[in-house]
């Protein structure tokens, strides 16, 4: 094989890929996955459980979310696509600069009322379940706009 | 970009849900076009070209700062 062809496999794997998308019908699954799941969280707070509990939900959740994040629009064109890829770029850089930014000031605010506070970051959750919210946000509203 | 899709539309006495369905594209493109927010792909411009039967740069017209 050469690598020009090699190349052009690459190319069409990663074009595949970047296609990829859900049916319509996954929305709605995403949908009441999130909030059985969001309601069962919040839930467990009342309630004494074990702690492989909460590891499982946080992942389901995520899941869940990205079933609705990749599932497609009744009617997916290209501009439906566009207005998807700028949701994510948009999420993906308001994410970064908020776990970048929001440590700092929680740690400004925490040492005005205890001296001992410590910069402490976010976990994995935290990062992917917000971008996630602010990548479905974005979409709906871009969508709204152009109604 | 300017366009003069919905002066088309009209002419052609098409509705935005009409003409998203003969394009098989969704009414929120037909009227981001419309509206100038959405510049679209050669392929939906040359789909306009063919439902309306009229070329592309009468459509389309660039502006000073495109």
């Amino acid at each position: 094989m050469n690598k020009e062809s090699m190349c052009e496999k690459e190319r069409r794997r990663l074009e595949k890929l970047n296609k990829f998308q859900l049916s319509h019908s996954y929305k709605k699954i995403g949908i009441i996955a999130s909030i059985t799941i969001f309601s069962l969280m919040i839930a467990k707070k009342f309630i004494d459980e074990p702690d492989w509990v909460k590891p499982i939900l946080s992942g389901l959740l995520l899941v869940s979310m990205l079933l609705i994040s990749l599932a497609k629009e009744k009617v997916e064109d290209e501009y439906i696509d566009s207005l998807r890829s700028q949701s994510y770029r948009f999420a993906f850089i308001v994410v970064i600069i908020y776990s970048l930014v929001q440590p700092l000031v929680n740690y400004g605010v925490g040492i005005l009322f205890d001296e001992t506070e410590t910069l402490k970051g976010f976990d994995y959750f935290q990062v992917l379940f917000f971008m996630l919210v602010v990548q479905i946000l974005v979409f709906y509203k871009l969508k709204r706009y152009n109604k | 970009m300017k366009n003069t899709l919905k002066v088309q539309r009209a002419i052609k006495d098409l509705t935005q849900d009409d003409l998203a369905k003969e394009m098989g594209v969704s009414r929120q493109t037909i009227n981001s076009i419309e509206k100038g927010r959405y510049v679209p792909s050669t392929v939906l411009a040359l789909k306009l070209s063919a439902i309306f039967g009229i070329s592309v740069n009468e459509f389309f017209t660039l502006e000073d700062d495109d």
